[in-house]
């Protein structure tokens, strides 16, 4: 977007009427339609951990309150459980909203959150995915804990699943790992 | 005769939920459903694809729908989780040519025309093998079992549009749970969320949220829960599981998997091996209750 369509306004954030474009675009979901009727943010499971509730996260989208919207918390936090698409009186998804302001988070940010644990972890998942098409949970919680340094935190809970059977030290993947790269490549070529 | 389906075990039916897979492959043949795994699955995406990369939140999905479709099958995916990636991705790419183009350009040579059919364990079960059929093959009624069905978020929330079941007090699990001869105990937490894979990065989240879903579950005197999400089993049982000083709940109840109880009442009997998948082994209250042999 144009740096030249964002307002300053008095009580000093910023406005990018492009954003509420952008997000309207990308989603095509009726976000202007939202009256701030908080049963999406009522229902949330999440609400109380929030520091950007999703009816808040959507009245800054309507406002075009990018930096605002892009900087919280809440947007890795949601558990896209769809509490909040499934009552919305307007039928906005809000889930999908979530998802499309944790991308575009990503994309412009990447880690630089507080919540960039959850960034790695995703991360490591898709690693993982990319590597050999499915994703071995041993491998993915080692390497996971090892990069938040904290490993062997879990030890106990991991030898317990893994004496259980529930954990394999071979990984399972697929024949055909030629497509999956080449699926990985062309969509790291397309843009988000 | 019977019922051919694309079978969509995803990464944790051969992992950490290898019960739920066993316990499918025990009852479902004997319910006249065939079962043909999809060749060569790959990870659906999961919430990381969703999370960091649209392109790949449709490719991977689209990939093995392109299979399925391939292999003239409608696909099975008992994972709510997988199964919530598959139908949403299945509805944009039906909705949009000019998406389904996009994304077929990523699968190549696949060649995905929006023809596959997707279906969770309860459509299964109730719509398609039919709850007088799943009756008929009940020879170890589970009686007097008392039971809380747990739907979790991703079977019946289905945004702009209705899922089979009802959106906010869906009773399909209910029903089976009663096929099989068992209690189906009404409660409120029936779609709580448990907070699904947060479990890794936000540990006390999901502490507050599934030992509520456990307080709920005590509260109306359950005996165990009953739950279709490999993420649900996972955070409920672990909860209890005292592994960690934060797991230590004290409801004690085990949580099955749908399918081991309808194997269970099928008169399948599992190993010991399988049992013990579970951090709270279930064998104490079946073995009470009579249903199976100690
Ligand atoms: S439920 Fe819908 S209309 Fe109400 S505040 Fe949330 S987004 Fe806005
Ligand atoms: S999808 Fe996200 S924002 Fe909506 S209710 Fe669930 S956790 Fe809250």
């Amino acid at each position: 977007m144009k740096q030249s369509e964002r307002i300053q306004v008095s009580d000093g954030s910023v406005i990018d009427p492009g954003f509420t474009q952008q997000v309207l675009q990308l989603t095509g979901e009726e976000v202007m339609s939202c009256f701030q009727c908080l049963k999406c943010t009522n229902g949330c499971p999440l609400a109380p951990e929030m520091d950007v509730p999703p009816n808040k996260a959507i009245r800054y989208v309507q406002l075009g309150m990018r930096d605002a919207a892009l900087a919280a918390d809440s947007i890795w936090i949601c558990a896209t459980c769809y509490t909040c698409s499934v009552r919305c009186p307007n039928d906005i998804d809000i889930a999908h909203v979530m998802d499309t302001l944790r991308r575009l988070a990503y994309q412009s940010q990447g880690d630089a959150t507080p919540k960039a644990h959850i960034v790695h972890f995703h991360e490591l998942f898709l690693d993982s995915l990319k590597q050999y098409g499915r994703v071995n949970e041993t491998k993915l919680l080692a390497r996971y804990e090892l990069k938040e340094g904290r490993f062997l935190k879990d030890a106990k809970l991991g030898m317990k699943m893994f004496f259980m059977g529930k954990m394999s030290i071979f990984p399972q993947k697929v024949e055909n790992k030629e497509q999956i790269k080449l699926i990985f490549d062309r969509a790291s070529k397309r843009k988000g | 005769m019977g019922l051919q389906i694309g079978y969509f075990p995803g990464c944790s039916l051969h992992s950490s939920a290898k019960e739920y897979n066993d316990s499918i492959k025990a009852s479902f043949g004997d319910l006249g459903v065939e079962l043909r795994e999809v060749p060569d699955w790959n990870c659906c995406g999961a919430t990381a694809a969703h999370s960091l990369n649209e392109a790949l939140a449709l490719a991977l999905p689209a990939r093995n729908l392109a299979i399925a479709e391939r292999e003239g099958l409608p696909l099975f995916a008992p994972c709510s989780a997988c199964y919530h990636r598959f139908l949403l991705a299945n509805r944009k790419l039906r909705e949009s040519e000019e998406l389904l183009l996009e994304v077929n350009e990523l699968i190549s040579p696949l060649d995905y025309k929006g023809g596959t059919e997707v279906k969770n364990i309860l459509e299964l079960l109730v719509e398609d093998v039919g709850l007088k059929k799943v009756k008929e093959r009940v020879t170890h009624p589970l009686k007097g079992l008392r039971l809380v069905s747990y739907y979790g978020c991703l079977l019946s929330r289905v945004p702009h549009g209705r899922a089979a079941d009802d959106t906010e007090n869906p009773v399909y699990m209910d029903m089976v749970v009663e096929a099989l001869g068992a209690e189906a105990v009404p409660w409120p937490s029936k779609m709580d969320c448990c907070g699904a894979s947060l479990n890794i990065t936000e540990e006390a989240i999901v502490c507050r949220l599934s030992s509520h879903i456990l307080d709920n579950a005590q509260a109306v005197q359950a005996q165990a829960v009953v739950t279709s999400c490999t993420l649900c089993q996972m955070n409920l049982d672990l909860m209890q599981s005292g592994t960690k000083p934060a797991y230590n709940h004290p409801a004690n109840l085990p949580v099955f998997y749908i399918s081991e109880l309808l194997a269970m009442a099928m008169g399948h009997s599992f190993p010991a091996a399988h049992w013990k998948k579970h951090f709270i082994n279930p064998r104490e209250l079946l073995e009470k209750m009579g249903l199976i042999q100690s």
